[in-house]
Parts: C-alpha cells; sequence; structure tokens
C-alpha cells in the first residue's frame, strides 16, 4: 500500500531553491534511507515533509496515504501521523514532559473523533511506552528537553514517537552526537515501534546507523535530486567510496 | 517567610526596611498602571523580592518603575520584572537600582523579559544600578522578543495547535514569575487571568 508519494517535489528557502524536483514512493512497512552529502538537501525534506513556515514549495506535490500533504497546516500532518525526530530537539522551559505529551496525544485523539485520555490512562500509557523502550529515564517531571543530554534529547525523541504512533516517521540524522550506547537503544527503539503499517525515512550523513536500523532501500541525494537508488548495500559503498565517487 | 504583599493598582508605593526582615512583593497588571515601587533597606540582613507581571492589551500602557536602594551591607534584591504586550499595548520598565557606599556584601538580582505578541506593540526598558561599594554581587538581564518560533513548530510538529501551543508557552512564561493561584488576587483579576487561559477555574 502506498503511504508516501512524493512527486517532482521543488523547495525553496529564502529565495534559494535547495529541492530541485524529488521523486520519491514508500509503502507501508518499508524503511528507506536518505543519504547524501552535507547541503544536498536532506534535513529540507523533512522540514518541506512537516510543514516547516521557512520553505516554500515551489513545485510538485506529496500524498500522505492518498491526502495532499502540503495542503494541511504542521499540526494536522503531525495528526494525520507525520512525525519528525528532530536533529536539535528543542528545549521548552516551564512546559512539563507530561503536560506537553498530553496535551498533543490528546489533540490528536480529538482529530481522530476519539475521547481524550484522562490522566490515570495517560500516566499508564507512558508507563507501557517507557518499558517498551527499556527507558529508565524520569523525564516526566522535567520541562521538554530542558537541561537533558545529547543522548536523553534524542531517547526522547524516541519516546515521544512511540507515544504518538505515527504512520511515518522521519529520523533526521538521529545519530548525530550520539554515543554507542545512546545509538544502540535509539535504534533498538525504532526497531520495536516498526509494524507493517508504518514506515520511516531515515535521513543520515554516515552509514553507522544503518546497520542498527536496517534499510530496505537507500537512496543518494545530491544538489537537491535523488541521484542514486538502491538496496542496503549502497549504503556499504558509500561509506567505502565517498560522495565524490557519484560525480565520476 | 511574611505575608507578601500584591499590588495591582496604579500609586507609589515605599517600603522601608528597618529590621532584617523578609519582604515578598507581588505585581499584577492586567490594563494601564503606573506603578512606582521603593524600597530602603536600611539595617544588615534584610531580604526583598519583587515579581511583577504586567499582561495587557488594546492601547493600555502599563509602567513599573522599581527603585531599590541598599544602604546597610548584606542585603539581598531579587526582581523579576515580565511584560506580555498584546495590540498596541505599550510597557515600560524602570529599574533603579541603588547600592550605597560601604554596603558591602549586597546580592542584589534584576530581570526584565518581556513577549510582544503583535508587530504594534512597544517596550521600553531602562535598567539602572548604581554602585558605591566594592565586594557587592549584582546583576541585570532584560530582553524583549517573540514567542519562540522554534518551540511553536516543535509543538506543532507533535500535533499541537498553534493556538494552545503559544498559549502554552505564555503560561510558562508567567507561571514563574506568579503563581497564579495567589490568594489575594482580587476576583476581577482572577476573571482576567481565566480569560487569558493563565489560570484554571478553581
Amino acid at each position: 500500500m502506498k503511504l508516501l508519494e512524493i512527486k517532482n517535489l521543488h523547495a525553496s528557502i529564502a529565495g534559494k531553491e535547495i529541492l530541485k524536483g524529488i521523486n520519491l514512493t514508500i509503502n507501508a512497512g518499508e524503511v528507506h534511507a536518505i543519504m547524501g552529502p552535507n547541503g544536498a538537501g536532506k534535513s529540507t525534506i523533512s522540514a518541506v515533509l512537516t510543514g516547516h513556515p521557512a520553505y516554500t514549495v515551489t513545485e510538485g506535490q506529496v500524498l500522505l496515504n492518498g491526502k495532499d500533504l502540503l495542503a494541511m497546516p504542521a499540526e494536522q500532518r503531525a495528526r494525520e501521523g507525520v512525525f519528525l525526530s528532530f536533529q536539535y530537539p528543542v528545549e521548552i522551559p516551564g512546559v512539563s514532559m507530561t503536560n506537553f505529551l498530553r496535551t498533543a496525544v490528546n489533540e490528536k485523539r480529538q482529530y481522530e473523533g476519539k475521547e481524550p485520555l484522562k490522566a490515570t490512562e495517560f500516566l499508564r500509557l507512558m508507563r507501557e511506552k517507557k518499558q517498551l523502550l527499556e527507558m529508565a529515564e524520569k523525564l516526566d517531571n522535567r520541562a521538554v528537553n530542558e537541561g537533558f543530554s545529547g543522548g536523553e534529547k534524542k531517547k526522547n525523541e524516541i519516546f515521544q514517537m512511540a507515544m504518538l504512533e505515527p504512520c511515518l516517521s522521519i529520523l533526521d540524522e538521529t545519530d548525530s552526537g550520539l554515543d554507542i550506547d545512546a545509538l544502540r537503544i535509539v535504534a533498538s527503539g525504532v526497531n520495536k515501534l516498526k509494524t507493517p503499517n508504518n514506515a520511516s525515512i531515515v535521513i543520515t550523513h554516515y552509514q553507522r546507523l544503518l546497520d542498527y536500523i536496517v534499510p530496505d532501500f537507500v537512496h543518494v541525494l545530491a544538489d537537491g535530486q535523488i541521484v542514486k537508488t538502491g538496496d542496503k548495500s549502497l549504503a556499504l559503498e558509500l561509506e567505502e567510496k565517498g560522495y565524490e565517487w557519484l560525480n565520476q | 517567610m511574611a505575608q507578601p504583599i500584591i499590588i495591582t493598582q496604579s500609586g507609589h508605593y515605599h517600603y522601608q526596611q528597618t529590621e532584617p526582615s523578609d519582604l515578598l512583593i507581588y505585581v499584577l497588571c492586567l490594563s494601564s498602571a503606573d506603578i512606582d515601587i521603593e524600597v530602603e533597606q536600611t539595617v544588615p540582613n534584610a531580604q526583598v523580592d519583587i515579581r511583577a507581571l504586567a499582561y495587557i492589551s488594546n492601547k493600555d500602557c502599563a509602567r513599573i518603575h522599581t527603585h531599590v536602594r541598599h544602604l546597610a551591607s548584606k542585603g539581598t534584591s531579587h526582581q523579576t520584572v515580565k511584560f506580555v504586550l498584546n495590540d498596541e499595548a505599550t510597557g515600560e520598565f524602570f529599574g533603579d537600582l541603588n547600592i550605597a557606599h560601604g554596603a558591602q556584601q549586597i546580592d542584589a538580582q534584576q530581570t526584565n523579559r518581556n513577549i510582544l505578541l503583535s508587530d504594534n506593540a512597544q517596550m521600553r526598558t531602562r535598567p539602572q544600578l548604581v554602585i558605591y561599594a566594592d565586594d557587592v554581587k549584582a546583576s541585570h538581564g532584560a530582553s524583549t522578543g517573540q514567542l519562540d518560533e522554534t518551540a511553536l513548530f516543535y509543538m506543532q510538529q507533535r500535533g499541537i495547535g498553534v493556538e494552545t501551543a503559544k498559549q502554552m508557552l505564555l503560561k510558562a512564561f508567567v507561571q514563574d514569575v506568579l503563581p497564579l493561584t495567589l490568594d489575594g488576587v482580587v476576583e476581577h483579576l482572577q476573571q482576567r487571568l481565566l480569560e487569558l487561559g493563565l489560570t484554571e477555574e478553581v
């Protein structure tokens, strides 16, 4: 089943064109890796798919489960099941993790026509997801990401992903700034959350993460276009030969 | 801690700390007001804490002026003053801090943070520290800006509607200055806070 269809997507920021015709179809159950050198437009893809206000789509179409994704405001895209694990998760002083997540979960439930979760149900859900991910951290009473270490921030992103159960998760440079232990926990969380009904886009500069989250497809992005697509062996080839090899 | 003083109306308020006491002053402005607070510490080991919030809209103008004078040693003054300005509202903070000659080992902190919710709102801020003693800790900081756009986008990306997200950020901004369920906040102010979504019905 087609989950996401990106057709001839062009996007720019401050008048500068970054994406120059992206075509990509993702089916439910698949993991797609997007690799590429710095400045290729990797993070722009995640920003455009999630509706970041700084980017303008100049051409093309994106369908999520057949719906016009680009016509929706950012919060609606999230409620339709698009989740971004941020490269740099944002600190929000004064807003507790519990309040933040409970609001997010309940706004999504309301959108789906479901009753909001009561406090006790919500806390139970938080406990279950924490157990599933084997996260020992006590994040609930702390302000969102405030004073979290780099590893805690990334684990917290995956925890939020578990709570919101997205159909499409985009992991933007999730491996950056992680030591190997944190990387394993984060990757195992992502793997546990995988179902036949959801899909992931893993954006990464290095092959390392893909040892833990094994992609079905690897796409190489260069200068705003996908220049090569292959299976996981392509990532190894890139690791060995570098991105320069593609220009030859 | 002594019973806090709660100021919600225009006027000149003068306090003299003539014994080693703790003074806690809350200021809450939800419409035009002109508030002038003067605190004088004449004996050692006096402490004053001033926490002020102005949250105004329309063409309202709120002025909060503080004058803190440390005349004796080992005194403490902490000031946190915040403005939230909507529409064409104007805010003004003048923070005058004076540490007299020979008033040593003073700990004086002054923080002024302001959020403009509209392009037509205006804030004027003027911290003024005059220090005649040489063994003191004195700091001040002032910032004026809009709600954090990166935080807003992060919240929207989690499915939180933009209006709800703004409300959550504003509530976080104001609640570290004032406990919003403060006893003694007169009823119409409670009602306004409720309308602004900054407090819940008790």
